[in-house]
């Protein structure tokens, strides 16, 4: 604990101490790695040495501004955003998502909640840049969802299932996560239900194993093979192109109970925000 | 052949008791995700909620619509949580597979072991959304072999199908290998009901002639799989 401080400091220090001072993003994959056996999380040598100059860091300090700006038609913050913690409450609250919200009466990924209120609270609409450009960069959503999730680092994924409508989403997204179809009969258990498995050279998670499967839900992520930072629907919508699947809309019940079965199998095991991936 | 009438019957038979049931509240829009099955939540989020892009046109005709929904094998081999169904269902996966599997006219040639080194590396075809992979004359679909089978040391495969090495070696040219070759290609589950390996010849992946060029790069003398 004392060394993981001590190691955190620098990194706090470079951040201008905005992100989460407990760890940084590597010292959380290094400590996965030391606790299990995985060529998953070890497959690239470079991207863990360049976890500390990663992208997605100077977007943390993009969002927190955009976050505490006032902005959209009616000059508000997103200070007075609910994302399940209360009004505001920002630390851990990424790694409780997808969750239900009885404002809107439905389960939502965390994109969609911070699109909710972009909406409700700033009076941005579908039309506005900063709701519509929704990839990389030098999109709004990207910038804020990284700053929220980086407050997060670290900590558990512990989704709630309290509430019958997370339980059934979960459940539902279980199911199509085995579920096959398409040209070439693919379901996502396909690729994630074995250790050590490589489609071509690549090494895949684990779906049974969180200590991997962690790593591969802590989104957003700068994807080095994009030179972009992307989101948990943006690599959902991946996967189902590569699946020769319809695409999952944006946001929609099918995104929502994928993700809700995703971040319930990486329960207990530390988020990695924003990671680093091939 | 796989048919999706009982499918149809089956959705039918859902839509039925969806809008008899009791999760059917006044707003259409509101479904009751709660009072359903699991697997009833999930056809109602693929098929009926508009989660998906099902109205998106696909390369072999039609919407998306078609291919999201499951025909026999692929609801009898999806199991929750891993593993096989129980050993009637997989005979009769295994039964309706060997019946699907069509030969080309003149008997199982060898074809060309350089078409079918392209062939199994390219992981073109099929796919939809924001790239579409545009079939034309110059750019047909690929075999995608390389992505989960290993077959020669100069290029990476995958890990997720055995490890084909050297196949053909071992196992020479007899007309009986060479059916079971293409057996495995058109649709392996006619050996390996429940396989996780696609079914390139009865889903119209890759013709007859591509699946002999495929079948020469793991079988014929010449090709550097087997030296």
């Amino acid at each position: 604990m004392f060394k993981q401080a001590l190691l955190a400091l620098p990194v706090a220090l470079a951040l201008g101490a905005t992100a989460n001072a407990q760890n940084a993003p590597e010292d959380v994959l290094q400590g996965l790695i030391d606790s299990i056996d995985s060529s998953y999380l070890t497959q690239s040598e470079m991207n863990i040495m360049m976890m500390p100059d990663s992208p997605a860091l100077w977007l943390i300090d993009d969002g927190k501004e955009l976050f505490h700006e006032a902005r959209g038609p009616n000059n508000v913050s997103l200070e007075s955003c609910d994302f399940g913690k209360g009004p505001g409450v920002l630390e851990g609250a990424f790694v409780e998502f997808p969750r239900y919200f009885a404002d809107t009466g439905r389960v939502m990924d965390f994109e969609s909640r911070l699109v909710h209120c972009m909406k409700t609270i700033q009076g941005f609409t579908d039309d506005d840049p900063a709701i519509r450009t929704k990839h990389g960069n030098a999109a709004d959503i990207t910038k804020l969802q990284t700053y929220v999730a980086s407050l997060s680092n670290g900590y558990a994924w512990n989704p709630p299932l309290d509430h019958p409508m997370e339980q059934a989403m979960r459940d539902a997204g279980e199911v199509i996560f085995y579920r096959r179809a398409g040209t070439m009969d693919f379901s996502c258990s396909t690729c994630h239900a074995a250790t050590g498995k490589r489609i071509r050279a690549s090494v895949l998670p684990n779906s049974n194993v969180p200590e991997e499967w962690t790593k591969a839900v802590s989104w957003p992520a700068f994807r080095v093979g994009h030179d972009n930072v992307r989101s948990a629907q943006h690599r959902v919508g991946e996967c189902y192109w590569q699946m020769r699947h319809a695409e999952p809309v944006w946001g929609g019940t099918g995104m929502t109970a994928i993700i809700s079965y995703w971040n319930d199998r990486a329960r207990g095991q530390p988020a990695i925000l924003p990671d680093m991936k091939r | 052949m796989f048919k999706k009438t009982s499918l149809a019957a089956g959705v039918a038979a859902f839509t039925a008791i969806l809008f008899a049931g009791s999760y059917v509240v006044a707003d259409a829009d509101k479904v009751d995700f709660t009072a359903m099955s699991a697997e009833e939540l999930a056809e109602y989020i693929i098929l009926e909620s508009g989660g998906f892009h099902l109205d998106a046109a696909v390369q072999e005709g039609g919407t998306m619509r078609a291919r999201m929904e499951q025909d026999d094998m692929q609801k009898a081999c999806s199991v929750v949580g891993g593993g096989k169904p129980d050993a009637a269902t997989l005979e009769a996966v295994r039964t309706a597979a060997a019946a699907s599997i069509t030969y080309p006219e003149g008997g199982i040639k060898l074809g060309d072991w350089q078409k079918g080194r392209e062939l199994s590396w390219s992981g073109f075809g099929f796919r939809v959304g924001h790239r579409t992979d545009e079939h034309s004359g110059n750019r047909q679909p690929g075999g995608n072999c390389a992505n989960c089978h290993q077959k020669v040391g100069d290029r990476d495969g995958g890990t997720l199908g055995p490890d084909l090495t050297g196949y053909g070696k071992a196992r020479g040219t007899s007309d009986a290998m060479l059916k079971y070759v293409y057996d495995v290609i058109y649709n392996a589950h006619a050996y390996f009901p429940c396989t996780q390996m696609p079914r390139m010849g009865a889903q119209g992946v890759l013709t007859h002639e591509q699946i002999a060029d495929i079948m020469a790069w793991l079988l014929d003398p010449e090709s550097p799989v087997n030296q």
